[in-house]
């Protein structure tokens, strides 16, 4: 077997990844149900914004380290 | 404790859960069960704002993927989309006998089957100046406005190029690759923000293929060493409880 034919190492599952499958994909269940996640959009623009932040405070983190 | 049921997904009504973790049960109506956990309604209570909060995001979308990680190795997994809570389980009940059918056809589509993601990424920098390096031969010299002019119509012309060889790309992988599944569906890419990495992504597909079969992360593999001179990449993720494959939405890119 060689190098290329072995199977690749998974890198671990990122949380953007799995939220464009568990918020965007799979059966939505609509009418009388409590509760339901809806306006995905909403989501996206927070986490892109989170993420941002994140780095942001990062890199805020750093400098007060330094 | 305000209490819910979370539904997690479906699963054939003859199912069983070996080693139940957090209460995670089925609820059963026919030919169906539905995989459910009991949650406290008021960790969901102003969802939206919750939505937003990414440590809770994270919390809660892993436990989602985890139970359904559990359940997904043998035997079909219908799985439904984050946040169903129901408070009552015969309430559960009538969401199974409501729509036992389509759960039926979803479950019979995905059975014995898993969702593999592929993800194209280029670096872009890299392909330009191997396009540039191409025309080395015929570029104009000098520093005069003229030449100027022309090294920055001949940029123009070599971004260009890059985009049409990324969609080149992009349409030829997912041709080849949805030969060797039973279905596949194209999403958006993810920008460069949102995916953390400095390369760009130009492809972001999904596909059902059978559960033992590897030509599809082989066909994978092989891409990447074709398009490797043009400083492209691939990548699988998976397996995947068959997210993209269930549902109204599945039924066209499942007819293709």
């Amino acid at each position: 077997m060689s190098v290329l034919e072995r199977p690749q190492l998974e890198p671990e599952v990122t949380l953007v990844e799995l939220v464009d499958r568990v918020l965007n994909k799979g059966v939505v269940l609509t009418g009388d149900i409590t509760l339901s996640v809806a306006g995905v959009d909403l989501v996206y623009v927070g986490l892109r914004l989170l993420l941002a932040s994140a780095s942001t405070f990062d890199r805020l983190q750093q400098e007060e380290a330094a | 404790m305000n209490g819910g049921w979370y539904v997690y997904g479906v699963a054939d009504g003859d199912r069983e859960i070996d080693e139940p973790k957090g209460g995670v049960r089925l609820v059963r109506e026919g030919r169906v069960a539905a995989i459910v956990g009991p949650v406290d309604l008021c960790e969901f209570d102003q969802l939206d704002e919750r939505l937003n909060d990414l440590a809770w995001l994270e919390q809660k979308a892993r436990a989602h993927e985890a139970v359904l990680d559990e359940l997904v190795g043998e035997g079909a997994v219908v799985p439904l989309r984050f946040g169903a809570i129901y408070r009552r389980p015969d309430e559960v009940v009538a969401l199974l006998r409501d729509r036992g059918e389509e759960f039926e056809a979803d479950l019979d589509r995905v059975r014995g089957r898993i969702e593999l993601g592929v993800k194209g990424f280029v670096d872009r920098t890299a392909l330009e100046n191997t396009l540039a390096r191409e025309r080395v031969a015929t570029a104009a010299g000098g520093g005069s406005g003229r030449a100027y002019l022309e090294r920055r119509r001949v940029q123009r012309e070599i971004a260009d190029e890059a985009s049409a060889i990324l969609a080149e790309a992009a349409r030829t992988a997912h041709e080849r690759l949805l030969e060797l599944s039973v279905a596949g569906t194209v999403s958006r890419p993810h920008s460069r923000e949102l995916s953390g990495r400095p390369e760009e992504m130009f492809l972001n597909v999904a596909y059902l293929v059978q559960a033992k079969d590897e030509s599809l992360r082989e066909e994978v593999a092989a891409l990447g060493r074709a398009y490797a001179p043009l400083a492209l990449t691939f990548e699988v993720t998976g397996p995947w409880p068959p997210y993209s494959f269930v549902g109204s939405a599945s039924r066209e890119h499942a007819a293709q």
